[in-house]
């Protein structure tokens, strides 16, 4: 039998955003990845920083919507949680390489322990949070090639 | 003058502890205490003052060094405090050399104690994390060397075992240390290693550094000023460099990669050495596998070549390279600001380090890790080289 992976769907989640990265909170308000993009090498950029890393300049920042689909680069099973996650464990972080070239870390749900592979193909997963926006997760993308 | 001017002329440790009997200011005090007995200098003649950043007891406290300036009641000309997290101990020594050779002081005390865990200040809240990490449960470092060993797996293979002999390893010298901490001075096995229960999958409870209590000091010169005042047993740095945020420009790295491919390059070369010359290595270990991808990084085997390379070597202190002779930080315990490896190779180069001595002393390397950015590897990466006199 499969060993089953906690979702963490049930933990209380308040997050304090920092004023630049809030286009990307906004954008989770309707289920949309909104990342930041810079205007001058065309690369993405995750997490939102307050300048283009490629240029450092703030001007050449803009904002982008993307699938939010990639495959897995690495994952970890935590089994001892910080205080906020324990009598989750197991739970499953990844961290993904999206199809437009960052890597996201976020848990991972509907995906056993056996099914948790490097290089698998995944989607995005949206947990509606109480403030309205959602918080991006991934799951198993079983219809990708 | 040059980085090789300057001398490392005492070194001062506590016993690592589970958590301190006393105020970390007592520690401090201590240190002190034992670097002006031992060589001699009178407590007026020091005038630069050098804090390790890694604190968690002074972390809160935004006037740190100047407050242990007060606390001694020391008047000094530099007043650093070096915050690039566990290299900050190997960086308090080139920025004392580099405040000595520009005439700002003349005897710098480094400082290094810390009690975190009898008081932790540490506030990680304005970083990445409260945005990107802590809303999906990522365990801090273990986490992000969870989702670094994986990637290094599905790169290269792991043979958990060899990671295992890395713990044993450093584990009997832990033993043969009696300034580690007592409740990591017991024998463990690679079974022993291999059956530790999982933090963040793959990474095991003896992966893991251990914090604890601790202090220790050094005292700096210039060589010149050293030998008039006869102090003989001086450690020379000869070879020195860090790196911040390794491609902190690109967006996506390779994390089985690090800073210490340059900065090691950079550091060997100013000593004039290459990396087989290395006669000891003293690596930053907060997770077991870090020491494996330092070994990689440095060139003592290539990429990907770790474990076979771990396979076929002895790392007792007695074996082909001696590897944290006094346990590392994984078995003597997380203590003293990032300092414990750099005072360990501080003693051997001196020949003071009892039934563990190297015999071969001519050089050691030691080396830092510092703080954990997102979907990377780690945030600075420092080299020192060190020879005796």
């Amino acid at each position: 039998m499969a060993k089953a992976l906690n979702d963490t769907l049930s933990v209380k989640r308040s997050i304090k955003h920092f004023d630049f990265s809030e286009p990307y909170w906004e954008g989770t308000r309707q289920k949309k990845l909104v990342l930041q993009r810079c205007k001058v090498t065309k690369k993405y950029q995750h997490f939102p920083r307050p300048v283009s890393i490629f240029t450092g300049r703030k001007r050449d920042i803009e904002w982008s919507e993307v699938s939010g689909k990639g495959q897995v680069y690495s994952y970890t099973v935590t089994e001892r949680g910080p205080p906020a996650f324990r009598g989750q464990e197991p739970y499953a972080l990844v961290c993904v390489t999206l199809d437009v070239g960052v890597n996201f870390v976020a848990n991972i749900v509907h995906c056993t322990v056996e099914e948790l592979k490097v290089g698998m193909k995944v989607k995005p997963y949206w947990h509606t949070l109480d403030d309205g926006t959602h918080l991006f997760m991934f799951q198993p993308d079983k219809d990708a090639k | 003058m040059s980085l090789r001017d300057h001398a490392i002329v005492a070194y001062a440790e506590t016993k690592v502890m589970e958590k301190s009997d006393r105020d970390v200011f007592v520690l401090i005090g201590e240190m002190l205490e034992s670097l002006l007995d031992s060589t001699g200098v009178e407590k007026h003649e020091i005038d630069g003052l050098v804090v390790a950043g890694m604190t968690g007891t002074g972390a809160g406290n935004i006037f740190w060094p100047q407050t242990i300036a007060d606390v001694l009641g020391l008047q000094v000309g530099f007043c650093e405090q070096v915050n690039i997290g566990g290299c900050s101990a190997a960086g308090c020594v080139v920025r004392a050399a580099a405040a000595i050779e520009s005439g700002l002081c003349e005897i710098a005390f480094l400082s290094f104690s810390d009690t975190h865990v009898l008081e932790d200040k540490t506030d990680h809240s304005h970083t990445y994390r409260r945005e990107w990490t802590d809303p999906y449960g990522l365990m801090g470092p273990p986490g992000a060397f969870g989702l670094l060993s994986r990637a290094y797996e599905a790169k290269y293979g792991l043979d958990y075992r060899m990671l295992g002999k890395l713990a044993v390893t450093q584990r009997d010298h832990a033993i043969m240390n009696e300034h580690a901490c007592e409740k990591l001075r017991v024998p463990i096995t690679i079974d022993d290693y291999l059956n530790s229960r999982m933090i963040a999958d793959p990474i095991r409870l003896l992966d893991c550094v251990m914090r604890t209590d601790g202090g220790s000091g050094l005292l700096m010169m210039s060589r010149k000023k050293a030998k008039e005042k006869g102090l003989t047993k001086n450690i020379i740095p000869i070879g020195y460099a860090e790196l911040t945020n390794y491609l902190g420009g690109d967006n996506l790295v390779d994390v089985t990669k690090s800073g210490h491919s340059i900065c090691g390059e950079k550091a060997l070369k100013q000593a004039g050495l290459g990396i087989k010359d290395i006669k000891s290595f003293h690596p930053y270990d907060d997770f077991i596998i870090a020491i494996m991808l330092q070994m990689e990084a440095f060139g003592f085997c290539k990429a990907g070549q770790g474990i076979p390379y771990v396979r076929e070597m002895n790392f007792a202190y007695n074996g082909d390279l001696p590897l944290n002779t006094g346990g590392g930080q994984i078995s003597a315990g997380q203590a003293a600001g990032s300092s414990e490896n750099l005072v360990e190779a501080i003693r051997q180069l001196r020949r003071e380090a009892g039934e563990r001595q190297i015999k071969d002393t001519t050089n050691a390397l030691v080396t830092g890790i510092g703080w954990i950015n997102y979907a990377r590897n780690w945030g600075s990466s420092a080299a020192l080289v060190l020879v005796p006199e």
